[in-house]
């Protein structure tokens, strides 16, 4: 255990205090003795037995005939070696200095041995707080251009990391604008909002959703489309009492023939009228137009 | 009234249209085949001519039996290549004769079938002929729109989409039909698609049944209304369908991922059906109807029968509010031409302004109800200005043309470059004015019947129709379903027994507007409003007014009403007035609604009890008022008249007058909240005017700032904006406007006041938009608007170069703003890319103003394919702007290359229409860009590059007319030969052209003075007609050609001369050749007078 290099440890610092200690006493036993040295492995055995002896000193006590009533004698006894309690390093006292607030009593519902309170620092509000900034006309300065600055910083970036434009045949850099770059779809970025939009319309819709959650704000969300996956809406409108009846009726059977399922084909076509038109096509073709 | 309808011999009864659409590859096809069934209506029935543009024709067949066929389409190549001419009005005419070479309505087509000789007996006895017909088209160009994504995946996995479009009828570009709005039949038409597609077309869905390799679908539809082929449509996409959840008969479809965007847009659309269903009192007539939103739409809005197809760009999330009232606006006008349009369609041509009318009104009548008077009024009075100064400027436009047996010279519209006989030959901004008008006129009409009885008209003619459309093919019966001029006024004499000839004779025989001039005199001895009332009736575009005009006159003691009878020669009216000049100044004043109010009336002239005059304040004629009274008058007007129209009038007025009673009665105006939005944002603007030409005197803080601020902006710090909340609308317009309106003040030096520049900034910098509900883009975009107004021209030392180290610091600023806004587009883009356009727009004003250096390059990088429409329209005006400004020729050339090659018909509609609007030159500027090249590639372009779109073709002919006027362009040099052969007197004679500057010829035909010209027009006409018939006659099948005989040939040319009364003229000719054809074999001959071979049909090019 001694050549374990996680002395870090508290258990381990423990143990190795403790040895520490009972080396010492083993090495005043031997110089009450009357010894002069000792070779250290005979020193670690004669330890290693104080340790063993130490923890079952009452078992020893019944196997041999050792008088546990001779021990306050002996210790008292006069030549014996005075050892200082080793300096305790490992165990930190918080310092009062620090401390905050009144240490509190317990309250009378709690038995007075239970251990005392903590510090008060690790449970109370720290009245203490740097006072921000409330004016207004500073926090809208500082919002607008904090953005102004992220924007012209991203943009700015993004200018010089993609290709770019330039009103000015001399200079490129002072106002730099991002190339167009054609969509293959160009409707769909002009037309669905982004997402942050997105987001902030669910902030205020979440702010607004508990006063507006009238029927027809709810009929305006079903959706009754092909794809079945909004069942949700489906359930919210079952349990909806508010909808007429027969309108929830007709919900469940909507009869939109784009919903219909796809027929298959019937195997003999009555009509066959595309091997017909491509059959005749070529030879029409070669007739008509020579 | 009645009008001579050209027959086409027989009557449609059915139709069964199939097609298969291959989406594959690079091939965009389609096959399919046309069954027709008809009804021979004359015994003597040998051919049957039907409409087909593009299609390639494989065979025909009549009862099962093979039929032979021809197909010339005279409009692909309207003057032929080798003429040299290159008048316009040459062109016009003979653009004019081809299209009714194939006009339906005269009983012609592109494609003549002749019936076989063994049916003959059959069509004798009138028994029903089946026509068989199959067709192919590939790649087409009009017509038929493909949007195809260049991206991986399958076609359904691009979104990629086709769908019908054009302008009037135009489904004669994908399948053969009768195209005409007055041939009606029932369908049955099948589609057969991918199976990851959905077909949209007219009609009931009966079953969708897969092919069998599993691969494809076949939509099956069934249509039992009888339906015009012009009302047939077709969409197919990989749509997402959504069904109404209020109306289970009504479908929307979008395009993938946009269904959210469809849910919101469509929410709205049943209270529309409720609106029209209750003022008519009539069910819509379709059981079904479907909305199918597609991109690179033709027009935003195109109705058929029992669907409409939007432009993808009108759906909008709930956050959008300057949307959302254009896109309502947009279901609500599809939905009245549902009604009026597509199951009541016109009986011809001339007859259109009925159906236009009466949606139109219909659809007036909705907005009145949803955005309420005010805005009706403001609507009416928008078209209304919209009209009169467009009848002044092109001189007129005429609603219900008759023709016939008219001559030449009786030509309703000879004022125009293009002929008004047909829709197809008609300008496009002709066409819009002219339904702009239709409704007013219907509006007239109501004034004079009252809406109770024209709502009872439009019942009547709706259940008429829904009675004839159950019926079995009945051809009198379905006539029912026709609207004609005629049978709309017998209608409206019979509910209200009111005679309108009057009304109708002054607003839709006759063009024109009327122009008054008012003024008056109070007269203090007689205690009467000496009113003079002058007319102008001479300037083009105007007519004559005679009948009752209202004048109210708001005095004193109330207001009061005055029917005056405007005659002939009497220009002074006397008024009595109510009220003596004394005054009692504790009473309060009546206005027209019967409202009291206090004024101040210290203003006025303290011997006249007149506070405010109108003339025709029910806006119940067609006409432009301007009239004189005194500033003061006009501001009570603007403080107290109630109604918008007024404010709105004495708004315009106040302009002329710069002084401070007028800026108090308009910064009153403005800050009053019970005021209608739209006259507070006028007052902006007017504001700015006055406070410019007051500027020497000018006190106090710039014009609407401390408004501004106190309605918008914090308390505690008033130069900060108040965190956006767009809950209010009005104050969110007025909020866009105000900044906009402001940039446009000017100081003593003409600069825009640095004040103004910095809170404009600042409005921009503290924009705060996290706590608002709705978006704040189109707000963004009209703030660089803003900016782009206060900028004002460069001070240039002798024309040095622009660069960035002689830029202005506040230019600086600017662009620093609009650098930043372009750039965050690409990160985070705004709905429609509003802030992009705007920013596109305010480079333009700094490039135009020498800020900056003047460079299309940007501009044109953006007007690329793919781009976001609305974006590509702004560069896209840029460069025209570019091209007008710097004259160049590069970009004339880029321009027209676009015109040719762009995918997106609406953006080469769009590029033509700017160019006329902003010409880089017009016929009387010397232009270097003007020569014979560009002369050369225009004509081209109308003659022959634009035959598959008639809208582009007109407008091609708008900007030839803009550029170099009717005549020939006076840079092209004189022609050539001195000789020329003159056919009609076969005598060589000296060439006109080099006696009068104007006059055109060539070799080919010879033009005469200036007198001649319109009858050489006509020769050219019959020529092109003759050679026209001479083609049809030939039989592909029969073998080997025969010359024609010498008779024959000298018959036609005797024919020539006889250059008038068309219409008779063209009958004889087809009894003559029916004559012939039933006695003699040999039809098939060369034509003398086309420069094409008759061999070869001209298919598709």
């Amino acid at each position: 255990r001694s050549g374990s290099k996680h002395s870090t440890n508290p258990a381990d610092n423990y143990h190795l205090a403790r040895r520490r200690t009972l080396q010492v006493v083993v090495s005043s036993l031997l110089t009450e003795a009357g010894f002069e040295s000792a070779e250290k492995a005979s020193v670690e055995t004669l330890t290693e037995m104080l340790q063993s002896c130490d923890a079952g000193i009452k078992g020893m006590c019944h196997h041999t005939c050792f008088n546990v009533d001779t021990l306050p004698a002996y210790a008292k006894r006069s030549q014996r070696m005075v050892i200082t309690a080793p300096p305790v390093t490992n165990q930190p006292v918080t310092p009062k200095a620090l401390t905050a607030g009144q240490n509190r009593p317990h309250p009378p519902h709690i038995p007075s041995h239970f251990p005392e309170f903590p510090d008060p620092h690790t449970y109370i509000k720290t009245p203490t707080y740097r006072e921000p900034v409330s004016d207004y006309q500073v926090l809208r300065e500082k919002a607008a251009s904090q953005r102004r600055d992220v924007e012209r910083a991203l943009t700015r970036f993004m200018a010089k990391t993609g290709e770019t434009q330039s009103l000015f045949k001399d200079d490129v850099s002072t106002f730099p604008l991002i190339a167009a770059r054609p969509f293959t779809i160009p409707y769909l970025t002009a037309l669905l909002p982004s997402e942050l939009e997105m987001q902030q319309m669910e902030e205020t819709d979440s702010l607004e959703q508990d006063e507006q959650m009238d029927t027809e704000n709810l009929a305006l969300h079903v959706s009754t489309d092909d794809s079945g996956a909004e069942k949700e809406n489906a359930s919210v409108l079952q349990q909806n009492p508010a909808l007429p009846g027969s309108r929830n009726g007709e919900e469940s059977v909507i009869d939109n023939p784009y919903l219909r399922p796809v027929k298959k084909p019937k195997i003999l076509s009555s009509r066959a009228s595309w091997s017909l038109l491509l059959g005749t096509k070529s030879l029409a073709s070669g007739r008509e137009l020579g | 009234w009645r009008v001579e309808h050209g027959s086409l011999g027989f009557r449609g009864l059915t139709m069964f249209c199939s097609i298969l659409i291959l989406l594959c590859g690079s091939s965009l096809s389609l096959q399919g085949f046309v069954e027709l069934t008809i009804f021979p209506t004359v015994a003597n029935l040998n051919r049957i001519k039907l409409n087909s543009k593009q299609c390639r024709i494989y065979r025909v067949r009549i009862n099962d039996l093979e039929a032979a066929f021809i197909y010339n389409d005279p409009t692909l190549e309207v003057c032929h290549s080798e003429s040299k001419q290159r008048n316009l009005n040459y062109f016009s005419n003979a653009y004019a004769a081809a299209v009714s070479a194939v006009d339906p309505d005269a009983g012609n087509g592109e494609l003549c079938i002749k019936v076989p000789s063994e049916l003959w007996r059959h069509v004798d006895e009138l028994k029903v002929l089946k026509i068989h017909i199959n067709f192919s088209l590939d790649q087409p160009k009009g017509g038929l729109h493909f949007v195809v994504p260049s991206v991986e995946g399958s076609m359904a996995e691009r979104g990629a989409h086709v769908f019908s479009c054009g302008y009037q009828n135009s489904t004669r570009f994908w399948f053969p039909c009768v195209d005409s709005y007055s041939e009606l039949c029932t369908w049955k038409l099948e589609f057969t698609v991918d199976a990851a597609m959905v077909a949209v077309s007219n009609g009931d869905l009966v079953e969708t049944v897969y092919t069998h390799d599993m691969r494809k679908k076949t939509f099956h539809y069934m249509l039992t209304i009888p339906t015009a082929a012009s009302n047939i449509s077709l969409a197919i996409g990989p749509f997402e369908i959504l069904v109404d959840p209020y109306m289970h008969e009504v479908t929307h479809f979008c395009l993938p991922q946009l269904l959210p965007l469809l849910k919101h847009t469509t929410s709205y659309l049943h209270e529309v059906f409720e609106f029209y269903e209750e003022i008519l009192t009539c069910r819509y007539p379709y059981s079904c109807f479907k909305t199918v939103f597609i991109d690179e739409a033709y027009v935003e809005v195109a109705a058929y029968a029992s669907m409409s197809i939007f432009s993808t760009n009108l759906l909008h999330s709930a956050m959008i509010i300057d949307e959302t009232p254009l896109t309502r606006r947009c279901l609500a006008q599809s939905l009245a031409q549902q009604f009026f349009g597509c199951f009541i369609s016109r009986m011809s041509w001339s007859d259109e302004w009925v159906l236009k009318g009466i949606s139109g009104y219909i659809y007036g009548l909705w907005m009145k109800k949803t955005f309420g008077v005010n805005e009706y009024r403001h609507w009416i009075k928008e078209e209304l200005d919209k009209i009169v100064a467009y009848e002044l400027k092109t001189g007129g436009v005429l609603l219900h043309p008759i023709f016939g047996g008219g001559k030449e010279k009786d030509n309703p519209a000879s004022h125009l470059h293009f002929s008004i006989k047909h829709p197809h030959t008609l300008s496009w901004e002709y066409y819009t004015m002219f339904q702009c008008k239709a409704h007013l006129v219907m509006r007239l009409i109501e004034n004079r019947i009252s809406m109770e009885f024209m709502l009872q008209v439009f019942n009547k003619l709706l259940s008429l129709a829904s009675t004839a459309s159950s019926q079995k093919f009945q051809s009198h019966m379905w006539s029912q379903m026709l609207v004609s001029t005629y049978g709309f006024l017998k209608s409206i004499s019979n509910v209200s027994g009111k005679d309108i000839q009057p009304l109708i004779k002054q607003w839709v025989d006759q063009s024109g507007v009327v122009k008054f001039y008012g003024s008056f005199a109070f007269n203090r001895k007689r205690n009467v409003l000496e009113l003079e009332i002058k007319q102008d009736y001479t300037s083009p575009g105007t007519q004559k007014y005679v009948g009752p005009l209202k004048v109210t006159v708001q005095e004193l003691d109330g207001s009061f009403n005055h029917t005056l009878q405007i005659e002939e020669n009497s220009l002074k009216h006397d008024i009595p007035c109510h009220s003596k000049s004394r005054r009692n100044k504790k009473k309060k004043i009546p206005l027209m609604n019967g409202e009291e109010v206090d004024m101040d009336l210290s203003a006025m002239d303290a011997d006249s009890p007149l506070l405010w005059i109108r003339i025709d304040p029910d806006m119940s004629v067609l006409r432009k008022v301007e009239f004189e009274q005194a500033d003061f008058m006009w501001q009570y007007q603007l403080r107290y008249e109630r109604d918008v129209v007024a404010q709105q009038e004495s708004i315009l007025a106040l302009e002329k007058f710069p002084t401070p009673a007028s800026r108090l009665a308009l910064t009153d105006t403005l800050e009053h909240e019970h005021c209608f939005y739209r006259v507070r944002m006028a007052a902006c603007f007017c504001l700015a005017k006055i406070a410019n030409s007051m500027v020497s005197t000018w006190t106090g803080p710039p014009a609407m700032k401390s408004l501004f601020t106190r309605m918008f902006c914090c308390k505690t710090c008033p130069n900060i904006v108040k965190t956006n909340n767009f809950m209010s609308f009005q104050s969110y317009f007025l909020q866009k406007t105000m900044p906009v309106a402001m940039a446009l003040l000017r100081d003593v030096h003409n600069l825009c006041p640095k004040e103004v520049l910095t809170f404009i900034l600042d409005l921009i910098k503290y924009n705060d938009n996290r706590k608002n509900k709705f978006s704040d883009n189109y707000y963004r975009a009209e703030m660089i608007d803003a900016l782009a107004n206060s900028v004002t021209p460069a001070v240039s030392v002798n024309n040095e170069v622009r660069t960035l180290d002689n830029l202005n610091p506040d230019v600086r600023l600017i662009l620093e703003e609009i650098t930043r806004f372009l750039n965050m587009e690409k990160l985070l883009p705004s709905y429609r890319h509003t802030i992009t356009v705007s920013c596109l727009k305010a480079i333009r004003v700094l490039q135009k103003n020498g800020h900056v250096p003047s460079d299309p390059a940007l501009f044109k990088s953006y007007a690329e394919y793919g781009h976001f429409v609305d974006i590509r329209i702004a560069a896209l005006e840029a460069v025209v702007d570019y091209t007008k400004v710097d004259r160049s020729y590069e970009e004339l050339q880029w321009l027209l290359n676009m015109i040719q090659t762009d995918p997106v018909p609406y953006v080469r509609h769009k590029i033509l229409n700017m160019l006329t609007k902003n010409p880089p030159f017009t016929k009387n500027l010397e232009s270097p860009l003007c020569n014979e090249a560009l002369v050369d590639q225009l004509w081209k372009l109308m003659n022959s590059g634009t035959s598959h779109d008639w809208r582009l073709r007109c407008g091609a002919v708008d900007l030839y007319f803009t550029l170099f006027g009717l005549s020939r362009p006076s840079c092209l040099p004189l022609p050539e030969l001195g000789l020329v052969l003159n056919l009609k007197e076969k005598k060589a004679v000296l060439n006109p052209t080099i006696i009068p500057e104007t006059a055109a010829g060539n070799q080919e035909f010879s033009s005469s003075q200036e007198e001649e010209e319109i009858d050489m027009d006509t020769v050219h006409d019959s020529q092109a007609f003759i050679s026209h018939h001479l083609n049809m006659l030939e039989r592909p099948s029969t073998p080997g050609k025969v010359k024609v005989p010498q008779s024959h040939r000298r018959r036609h040319e005797h024919k020539k001369k006889k250059k008038k009364h068309r219409h008779k003229h063209r009958h004889r000719h087809r009894h003559d050749a029916r004559e012939r054809e039933r006695d003699r074999e040999p039809f098939a001959f060369s034509s003398p007078a086309s420069g094409r071979s008759a061999r070869s049909p001209s298919l598709s090019d």
